[in-house]
């Protein structure tokens, strides 16, 4: 089970919305006992994707060294990543399957015609061959 | 010694450290010493073959090691050592 606060939910959202048609990205940072993960603040990072980015996303791992320093200094963990899907379901695609960490959570949320549908959160295999739903609150 | 700084869903594996001082001079051997100490990080970072997974990348500092000498990078006394995985996605 993963809970989002309302104020990094809000944040992730509000990124989301803002970079429609544009897939976005960002990392969620909290707290975690075992399965039971809490995010209480989201850092929206930019999408380095240098192609098309309406339909992928990329973060640079100098970003994510970043956002691990800046856990550490807040006192919190790194939960997981959350990515927008334009226009289209909240689901974990092949390519999102195949450029994924085991290590994560991975929120997707469904952003149509520029506005929050749903979300999903996904919990993707070492092997990068599937990915299983968790559940989600926010 | 280096210091290997552990991510937050490993430290499971290393009884709960979110860092550890491991001897070695390069990141090869750093990385080794930290998964004899710490076996269930191995299957983690690498794969049944021994090779680096391939969405975790290795700092040293702030200096990735596919742009230094990769493993055989050198590591000196006081360097942190940093995993960090790679992240993309997209719609298809």
């Amino acid at each position: 089970m993963i809970r989002v606060h309302p104020e990094p939910w809000a944040t992730m959202v509000a990124h989301a919305e803002a970079t429609f048609p544009n897939e976005c990205c960002g990392a969620m940072l909290g707290t975690a006992d075992g399965d039971d993960k809490t995010v209480t603040f989201a850092l929206p990072l930019e999408n380095a994707y240098t192609g098309g980015q309406e339909d992928r996303y990329e973060i640079r791992p100098e970003d994510l060294l970043r956002v691990e320093r800046e856990a550490r200094q807040r006192g919190l963990d790194v939960i997981g990543i959350f990515h927008s899907h334009p226009d289209c379901d909240a689901y974990f695609s092949k390519t999102d399957l195949e450029n994924s960490c085991p290590w994560y959570s991975f929120i997707v949320l469904s952003i149509q015609k520029g506005k929050f549908h749903h979300a999903n959160s996904w919990l993707p295999n070492a092997e990068q061959t599937k990915a299983e739903q968790e559940p989600l609150e926010y | 010694m280096a210091k290997i700084l552990i991510p937050t869903p490993l430290r499971q594996y290393a009884e709960k450290n979110n860092s550890v001082d491991v001897s070695g001079a390069t990141v090869g051997e750093a990385l080794a010493n930290l998964t004899t100490q710490f076996p269930d990080l191995r299957k983690n970072l690498f794969t049944d073959e021994g090779k680096l997974r391939s969405f975790v990348n290795v700092y040293v500092n702030d200096e990735d090691i596919r742009y230094l000498q990769k493993d055989a990078t050198a590591v000196a006394d006081g360097d942190t050592i940093s995993i960090v995985p790679s992240i993309a996605g997209g719609l298809c």
